[in-house]
């Protein structure tokens, strides 16, 4: 196995602005003077979302949901063999990553239209619940995302977190991408701005 | 054991839909505030329009309450219009004792800048509700 480019350059792009606007609605969570940045942080998210659910056909090999639509055995098997410390190698996402990546892109539209509904008060109660229900959630599933990163990584001996930041990552040079597809990131940034901006008139 | 514990739970878990009332809650917060005190509409007034250093840009509750909690409200960042804070007729206000706690717990924290007592929230839902007219 050699370093070849696994993760194209949108799919990178979107995951770090998920984690910086998740982070940045937790802040200010609890906060009416933030609210503004709450909800263009809820916006930006339900952007990168839509754009990600597009990609997850037309992008590169890696991206694509059907390069990981794994099985529940499947996860089982990849958590059992983390545990046996002798981790199957997937140069895309393992099966355990793919349900967390399907779960945490479903959470974040549940999320988003109940965040959307509360600000406009609608569905009363039932609308805030379900938002910090929702959201709750997602927390716990980044928490085991990053776990399994941290275990991942170590036990495969790769720093997966850079290259979900490079895009290189060991594997097999026929699993290699060809390109990065950045015109594509150009587009996705350019979304995500505009999402931000019309935060503003939700 | 287990044939109380049971249905304890559970009533325990359908406790937080069952209604309540703003009296109800009022009365609760005033015994809570200790034995003999008396909510008063005039310093639950003082304390929604006081205003405070805690948040910059809304430095009171009338803020976004406006002086007149009986109305319709305005947010001061999004500018999004906000319920009457007051229990008039027909409304949801003081209906669920955990979202008034929550939202006690949210707004005192940023603009008084500390978690508001027992006595304060008696004598502000003694306001609200003088306003609203019960």
């Amino acid at each position: 196995m050699e370093k070849i480019r696994v993760w194209d350059a949108p799919t990178r792009l979107g995951h770090w602005l998920l984690v910086g606007a998740f982070a940045a609605a937790w802040l200010t969570s609890e906060s009416e003077t933030w609210k503004d940045v709450h909800v263009a942080a809820g916006a930006l998210m339900f952007a990168v979302v839509l754009f990600r659910l597009l990609w997850g056909f037309i992008g590169t090999l890696h991206a694509r949901f059907a390069s990981f639509a794994f099985t529940p055995a499947a996860a089982l098997r990849y958590v059992g063999s983390l545990l046996r410390r002798q981790p199957e190698h997937f140069t895309g996402h393992n099966p355990a990553g793919s349900y967390a990546i399907f779960l945490l892109l479903g959470l974040t539209l549940v999320t988003a239209v109940s965040g959307w509904a509360a600000y406009n008060e609608f569905g009363g109660h039932l609308s805030e619940e379900f938002h910090e229900g929702a959201a709750t959630a997602m927390l716990a599933i980044v928490a085991v995302h990053v776990g399994g990163v941290i275990v991942g990584g170590l036990l495969h001996r790769e720093n997966l977190a850079l290259a979900m930041l490079t895009g290189r990552k060991l594997g097999e040079r026929p699993e290699a991408i060809g390109s990065a597809r950045p015109g594509w990131a150009i587009l996705l940034a350019a979304w995500a701005c505009g999402a931000v901006w019309l935060s503003a008139y939700l | 054991m287990k044939k109380i514990v049971v249905p304890s739970l559970l009533l325990a878990l359908a406790l937080p839909a069952a209604a309540e009332t703003p009296q109800q809650m009022l009365a609760g917060y005033a015994a809570e505030a200790g034995h003999g005190f008396a909510p008063s509409p005039e310093r639950g007034r003082q304390f929604f329009i006081e205003k405070r250093s805690a948040a910059e840009k809304m430095p009171s509750c009338a803020t976004c309450h406006t002086e007149d909690p009986a109305a319709v409200g305005k947010h001061v960042i999004t500018g999004k219009s906000i319920e009457a804070l007051a229990p008039v007729a027909g409304s949801a206000r003081f209906t669920d004792a955990a979202k008034t706690e929550k939202w006690f717990r949210r707004n005192c924290k940023e603009v008084v800048g500390r978690e508001c007592t027992p006595a304060e929230k008696a004598d502000l839902l003694r306001f609200l509700m003088t306003k609203a007219g019960i």
